[in-house]
């Protein structure tokens, strides 16, 4: 049968939509979207695999069940924080050497600096942290997350083709530098579906910042050209948790009961009338929503938590929107079976001031993150949890603006940036790559430079984690084969990693 | 559950093979271009096809290709067709096409139709959306006389064995038809009014009445800004606001003017590139315009000039031509036959457009030129200039006809009026009354400007001149000079204020009217700054008539100065108030003026080459011409290579594309799908239309009727398909509703149910037009997206009747668009959206029961409902015929008063629950309803507006 010919598919006696409709849980639309697509094969073998228990993926055995997404908005500094060079003290303020600056595209902002680019050694303490394999050196900004080290797979040889921040975000959150394509939360509410009825399979949280220097977009979170349904439900500690959940002053939930049986009622009655299957859809959704008014505010109502939970989040997670209080709200929405959560954190984009501006951003995020960690593994889910901390870029060895031994800046840095995972299936208490004495360009072992080149199978030079490899590798962990996992639009089966992406084997158990 | 639907898919699966090869069972003929082509594009082409690279790889995309000899074998050997490697590789094991792992695999049904469509000789055709569409000879259906739309599709369902679904109640029909066409319900007097009609005409009366409604523009324009990415914020990094539109006004202003849709692709696409474009052509090209743009600090120029070439380049492409061609900015498009260089080439009509690549996150971006800040002032602007062309047109056949040698005399009398003996006073104090003759002496110079500065500090020159008419005549001239300055006419000191010349408060003009003869003029010239030459002009407008001694060689100023003259052979007009009055407007208009992104060209484009892999810093190879692919032919000898010249190749009949993307969308609204389920996509790997005759029928007839969407639109709604109740049927089988077996049936757009409710809650508001609304908004929502330097971080949002416009006017930005719309599915508008996906959500509902609007709306409705009568069942008849166009049945009228009754109880306990909920929103309750009562009918109207009587197209 062939996709294109749209009147040979008569016989098919539902809807694709009532199809797909009917299998929210657990199996995602989309390896059933391949029946309409594939051969007769690859649906026998669909059908044989979603029969094995491939905890909850679908392609292969899932390792992580849900994925939690730390996101530090603007480009975090590696050097400042996971990308230990302690060599570079003697070169304070020397000029970057152009070889190792190799023809770097530099942003309009540093291109024709006066000074030129001078380097700026980080002024941090790094102090190495036993894990499970050569130890890894954390800096002092990061006390508490250093506690974790031997969870953590830290990546120091994450890279990308963008130099700024709107191309940048949208590239590593959607596998696109231009706005139109789903976000990888999309991607896999549309690929896993979700586990929890009263709940939606993707939330958003965006948490405070002192410095909340750089746009976010509804595209991060948004579809694209897919349906609007994965799009990320945002989370808010402003006003209703989520969008409208409340009732409005003088309706009361007994109101809302007598609403919707009647709205049902009315609705059935069109049914009837009309047969008209989406009818029956809808009334289905009047009853989750009003099922998320109880479970959401129970999901937020943190005064079940016990006294050992702020022990470990900090007093700091009492107070909405701070990232402690996200974090734990992103522990009790994974307990609860959401898959797919994301915490938005802006202002690491440090130009200038970088000592004043990443000591607050460290502080606000560094207690949740080991938080989460922790409580996740007391708690047996991290082993099927991913956990991701990372930005979009990494900045540059030298300076941006003024320069002083206690001050300075860095501008935006794509060559090289330091990404960490844990739990889900991750190799914990390892680093993988390594960038040169400069931190500028991702190196070999022997600490030589290297330039990352595609070989013939588009597979980018061992040691190395293109932004691609990164989303290849989540999808992976979570039973979702990145080259399978498809969406046609305009006569084209788009993927996330769009026709690029390897998964990076030596991360994973 | 999971097993249980896998279980079941496998039945569908089976069932669908079955069928599809008991088809194939008896050898008929296989079309290529319908049932062969789309498998080699899908699975063949990503290596066999337009991009391969390789010489001796074979390409599947030509018959010239398969058939090459490839050193003893051909893909398809025409000699000996059972040799074909093409076949032997498909079915071979070791070997086989495409490899083992490659991620799309052939059916066995499929196999079996390339092996049948070989023997039968293997040859190739277009693909079918590349050939012009034609109008083939309607199918005959016995003993029925249908138009065309209902040939085609009941020819379809006859070979189902099945014909039309009896047609929807009438009642039904005039919602249905309303909706499609204005967004909105009907009106109830027009609804009762077409009841009542048992006429032939009832129903075209109607339609007609719909089509001329100023809501018709407001509804069909939404899906034009979706296609083409309307916004009111740049869409990138700041969002900041841009300010266009006068554009959106622009276009619905157009479509309720039922511009010719070449016309409006032409204008929007090149306005400013035709003869003397008027300000609807240049305000039309803010389409090119908008694309999302960007300043963020570091960014390079020409990586965005190259960004938003891309962008506007493949929105054509979408937008117009339902083809992607963004594979073809990196490579050699996989699956239609467009190079890379040929995207270029398209490209390069838009990289001579003169806007900088930055936005400089400026609301006036440039080009930037000024227009009408709302619709009343387009229509009132086109009134205006109508009228004048009127009256030029009357004054046309006057001076050319034959009274031409007496105007022509009488001009020439006119024209001699003459200023003379100029004299003026030394400085005297400016209280002073007229001085003597004495004190006056000769002056040269005049009119003109002279030496002589005028006397600032409570001093003051007296000026006089004597005006010589040969007959009955105004005159006007002009003075330097302060509004205090005075005039004394004949001995009469003029008492009318001195009007000044616009943006020089130092010259005053002054209009007299002059019998024949010789009239003496004093003027006190009175200064209030130091350093003010003495200057005096007149212009005499009758001495262009006689200039240039035709009527036909005067400007439109000239003419129109003449028809201002009240006395002279051009009187008979009576043209000279009226002008006034019409110049007047017009100036008022321009006073309310805002500015609005356009497009202008360079004088000389830039250089477009090849992108290497679509980077900006790699160009590559000859420098190109602007050209359309190669598919579609040569260029449009004659017209000129700019984007002019692709408007007209776009819209001519040479296109194949266009007028059926256009008709494919047009067909989507009315019948709630579109004859190609993929309207974003014509190319091979789109799909097939469901009725590709009747597409190309209506593509044609879009053509010949001139491009008339509202002909088009007429065409559909009277079509018995469109009639057809949306029942779901027993009686043939088509849940998708490709074979149009029943009526539409949908949930309506966001717009639609925020203007339903507006409506049906008496709030909206008339006023059409102008800056983006902000209705009701969590707060928080912009803010905890935006950069700090943005103009958008902050959501203020409106008061007053700005909050009841229709939701086509909602301020969209468009990093975070109203939630509102979002929930419903409306797009972003970063790019293109053709088709709008329709999902359910509990958010959905959520937003329906709690949103500020909606309980405002629903409050205000109720106290309509309260209002219209005492009696509860005579309320209901109210509500349900707004949203439904029907009365309640018995068991929804049953609920609904135990809903009344639940809820009157339960606000009689608590009053103050039914005051905070008459509270919410900014529109002041009645207080002279009981609270309780309102309160009740307010939850129950909020009810029936989130059910599916109101939500949906049915």
């Amino acid at each position: 049968m062939n996709d294109n010919h749209p009147l040979s598919e008569l016989d098919l006696s539902m809807t694709r939509r009532q199809l797909f409709g009917r299998t929210a849980l657990g199996l995602g639309t989309a390896s059933l979207a391949h029946l309409f697509q594939g051969s007769s094969s690859l649906i026998a073998n669909e059908a044989s695999k979603a029969g094995q228990d491939l905890n909850g993926g679908i392609h292969h055995k899932a390792t992580a069940k849900r994925v939690i997404y730390l996101f530090m908005s603007g480009g975090p500094s590696h050097h400042d924080l996971w990308d230990y060079k302690p060599k570079l003290k003697e070169k304070y303020g020397k000029q970057l050497p152009s070889n190792i600056r190799d023809g770097q595209r530099v942003t309009g902002m540093t291109a024709n600096q006066r000074q030129g680019f001078p380097i700026a050694p980080s002024k941090y303490k790094f102090t190495r942290q036993e894990n499970n394999d050569r130890g890894v050196y954390v800096s002092e900004l990061l006390p508490y997350t250093a506690k974790v080290a031997k969870e953590l797979c830290v990546v120091h040889s994450t890279f990308t083709e963008a130099i700024n921040h709107d191309p940048a975000i949208t590239y590593i959150q959607t596998g696109s530098q231009v706005p139109g394509r789903p976000s990888l939360g999309a991607w896999l509410s549309y690929g896993l579906g979700t586990m929890n009825e009263n709940l939606p399979s993707y939330v958003v949280m965006h948490a405070r910042s002192r410095f909340p220097e750089q746009s976010l977009f509804n595209r991060l979170w948004g579809t694209g050209f897919m349906p609007s349904d994965h799009q990320g439900i945002l989370l808010r500690s402003q006003g209703d948790p989520v969008l409208y959940l409340s009732n409005p002053k003088g309706v009361r939930s007994e109101d809302r009961r007598e609403q919707l049986d009647l709205l049902k009622m009315i609705n059935e009655g069109h049914h009837e009338k009309y047969q008209d299957p989406e009818v029956l859809a809808r009334i289905k959704q009047h009853e989750m929503a009003y099922r998320m008014q109880t479970s959401v505010p129970e999901l937020m109502n943190i005064k079940d938590e016990g006294p050992e939970t702020f022990k470990l989040y900090g007093e700091e997670a009492k107070q909405p929107g701070t990232f402690a209080a996200c974090c734990l709200n992103a522990r009790r929405l994974a307990e609860r079976g959401v898959r797919n959560i994301q915490i938005f954190h802006r202002g690491w984009d440090a130009h200038g001031n970088l000592p004043r501006e990443h000591e607050s951003q460290s502080k606000d995020v560094d207690r949740g993150s080991y938080a989460l960690i922790q409580d996740l593994k007391n708690r047996g889910m991290l082993e099927d949890t991913l956990v991701i901390w990372g930005g979009e870029f990494g900045r540059t060895t030298y300076c941006q603006g003024g320069l002083s031994k206690q001050n300075y800046g860095r501008d935006h840095h794509p060559r090289c940036f330091s990404v960490w995972m844990a739990g889900g299936g991750v190799k914990p208490g390892i680093t993988y790559g390594q960038t040169d004495d400069y931190a500028y360009n991702i190196a070999h072992p022997d600490g030589a430079p290297m330039f990352p080149q595609p070989n013939k199978e588009n597979k980018w030079t061992p040691g190395t984690m293109h932004i691609h490899d990164l989303n290849a590798t989540v999808l992976h962990l979570l039973g979702i084969d990145h080259r399978r996992l498809t969406y046609r639009y305009q006569g084209r089966d788009f993927r996330l990693t769009d026709i690029h992406g390897h998964v990076i084997q030596d991360l994973i158990l | 559950m999971k097993f249980t639907c896998v279980r079941h898919l496998s039945i569908l699966v089976l069932g669908c093979i079955y069928i599809s090869s008991s088809t194939l069972r008896a050898e008929r003929p296989i079309n290529f271009a319908q049932e062969v082509l789309p498998i080699l594009s899908d699975r063949c082409f990503v290596c066999h096809g337009p991009d391969t690279k390789k010489k001796n790889l074979v390409r599947l995309d030509s018959y010239e290709e398969a058939i090459r000899d490839l050193g003893g074998y051909r893909a398809i050997d025409p000699k000996n067709l059972g040799e074909s490697e093409l076949i032997a590789r498909i079915f071979s094991e070791d070997d086989p096409m495409p490899p083992k792992d490659a991620e799309r695999q052939l059916t066995e049904y499929e196999k079996d139709l390339l092996k049948k469509w070989v023997a039968q000789g293997g040859k190739y055709a277009r693909h079918w959306a590349y050939e012009l569409p034609k109008k083939q000879t309607l199918p005959k259906i016995q003993g029925q006389k249908l138009q065309p739309i209902d040939a085609y599709v009941l020819e379809q369902l006859n070979k189902q064995k099945a014909g039309f679904a009896p047609e929807a109640d009438r009642a039904t029909l005039a919602r249905r038809v309303a909706f499609v066409l204005t967004g909105l319900p009907p009106e109830p007097a027009q609804l009762e009014a077409f009841l009542k009609d048992n006429s032939d005409k009832a129903y075209s009366n109607l339609v007609e009445q719909l089509l001329a409604s100023p809501r018709f523009g407001e509804h069909q324009a939404r899906y034009w800004l979706d296609a083409i990415r309307y916004g009111d914020t740049h869409g990138l990094h700041l969002d900041n606001k841009r300010g266009i539109y006068p554009y959106r006004d622009w276009v619905i202003y157009a479509l309720n003017n039922n511009l010719p849709l070449d016309q409006f692709i032409e204008w929007q696409l090149a306005g400013d590139l035709l003869p003397n474009p008027n300000l609807q052509q240049r305000v039309a090209t803010g389409f090119v315009r908008m694309n999302p743009s960007t300043s963020e600090g570091g960014v390079i120029p020409a990586e965005f000039q190259a960004k938003n070439n891309f962008d506007r380049t493949e929105n054509l492409g979408t937008v117009l031509l339902g083809m992607s061609l963004i594979c073809a900015r990196c490579h050699t498009h996989k699956y239609d036959p467009i190079t890379q260089k040929e995207y270029y080439e398209l490209l390069a009509f838009f990289n001579s457009t003169s806007e900088r690549p930055l936005d400089g996150n400026s609301y006036t971006y440039g080009p930037v030129m000024k227009a009408p800040s709302r619709l009343q002032d387009w229509m009132e602007l086109n009134n205006a200039e109508q009228h004048l062309e009127y009256l030029l047109t009357q004054a046309h056949k006057l001076a050319e006809g034959p009274k031409q040698q007496k105007i022509l005399d009488e001009a020439k009398k006119r024209a001699q009026l003459k200023l003379h003996d100029f004299k003026l006073t030394q400085s005297v104090d400016g209280k002073a009354a007229l001085p003597q003759a004495d004190a006056f002496s000769q002056l040269k110079g005049l009119p003109g400007k002279v030496k002589q500065k005028l006397e600032p500090k409570g001093k003051a020159l007296w000026l006089s001149f004597k005006v010589k008419a040969a007959l009955k005549q105004s005159f006007t001239f002009t003075f330097s000079g302060s509004s205090k300055s005075e005039v004394i006419f004949s001995g009469i000191k003029l008492t009318q204020p001195l009007s000044s010349v616009p943006g020089n408060n130092h010259l005053q003009k002054v209009s007299l009217l002059v019998d024949k003869g010789e009239h003496e003029i004093q003027v006190k010239l009175v200064s209030d700054k130091k350093d003010v030459p003495l200057e005096l002009s007149f212009k005499n407008p009758w001495s262009s008539l006689v200039n240039k001694k035709s009527w036909l060689a005067l400007s439109k100023e000239e003419k129109l100065a003449l028809l201002k003259e009240e006395y002279g052979p051009l009187a008979e007009l009576k043209a000279h108030s009226s002008i006034s009055g019409l110049q007047q407007k017009m100036k008022d208009i321009e006073g309310r003026f805002t500015t609005t992104l356009i497009t202008t060209e360079l004088k000389k484009p830039r250089v477009t080459k090849v992108l290497q892999r679509g980077e900006y810093h790699l160009p590559v190879g000859d420098v190109l011409e602007p050209n359309i692919p190669k598919l579609f032919g040569e260029f449009p000898k004659g017209q000129p290579r700019n984007r002019l010249g692709l408007a007209r190749w776009l819209t001519s009949r040479e296109n194949p594309l266009v007028s059926r993307v256009l008709v494919n969308r047009i067909w989507s609204r009315v019948y709630g799908e579109a004859l190609v389920r993929t309207p974003e996509e014509f190319g091979l790997q789109g799909q097939h239309p469901t009725h590709p005759e009747l597409l190309d029928w209506l593509a044609v007839e879009l053509q010949d009727s001139k491009w008339n969407l509202k002909h088009m639109l007429r065409l559909m709604v009277h079509s018995k398909t469109f009639k057809q109740s949306s029942k779901f049927r027993t009686d043939v089988r088509d849940p998708e509703n490709l074979l149009y077996s029943r009526g539409p049936s949908y949930r309506m757009d966001a717009e639609v149910l925020r203007d339903l409710a507006l409506w049906g809650s008496e709030l909206l508001e008339a006023e059409a037009g102008g800056e983006g609304v902000k209705p009701y908004q969590p707060g928080g929502m912009w803010s905890a997206l935006s950069h700090p330097a943005s103009n958008t971080k902050k959501y203020v949002r409106d008061k007053g009747k700005k909050l009841y416009k229709r939701s086509i006017y909602v301020y969209w930005k468009r990093t975070s668009p109203h939630p509102m719309m979002t929930l419903f599915d409306a797009p972003s508008r970063e790019t293109s959206c053709v088709r709008r996906s329709r999902t359910n959500t509990p958010l959905q509902s959520l937003g329906l029961f709690n949103e500020t609007q909606r309980i405002e709306m629903s409050r205000k409705f109720a106290e309509r409902l309260v209002k219209s009568s005492k009696d509860n069942n005579e309320r209901l008849n109210v509500l349900f015929k707004l949203v439904a166009c029907r009365t309640p049945n018995d068991l929804e009228r049953a609920g609904c008063n135990k809903l009344i009754e639940f809820m009157i109880k339960r606000y009689s306990n608590s009053k103050e629950e039914a005051l905070a909920l008459l509270k919410t929103g900014e529109v002041p309750r009645d207080e002279k309803l009981d609270p309780v009562e309102v309160a009740a009918w307010s939850q129950l109207v909020t009810t029936i507006l989130a059910s599916d009587v109101a939500l949906l197209l049915y």
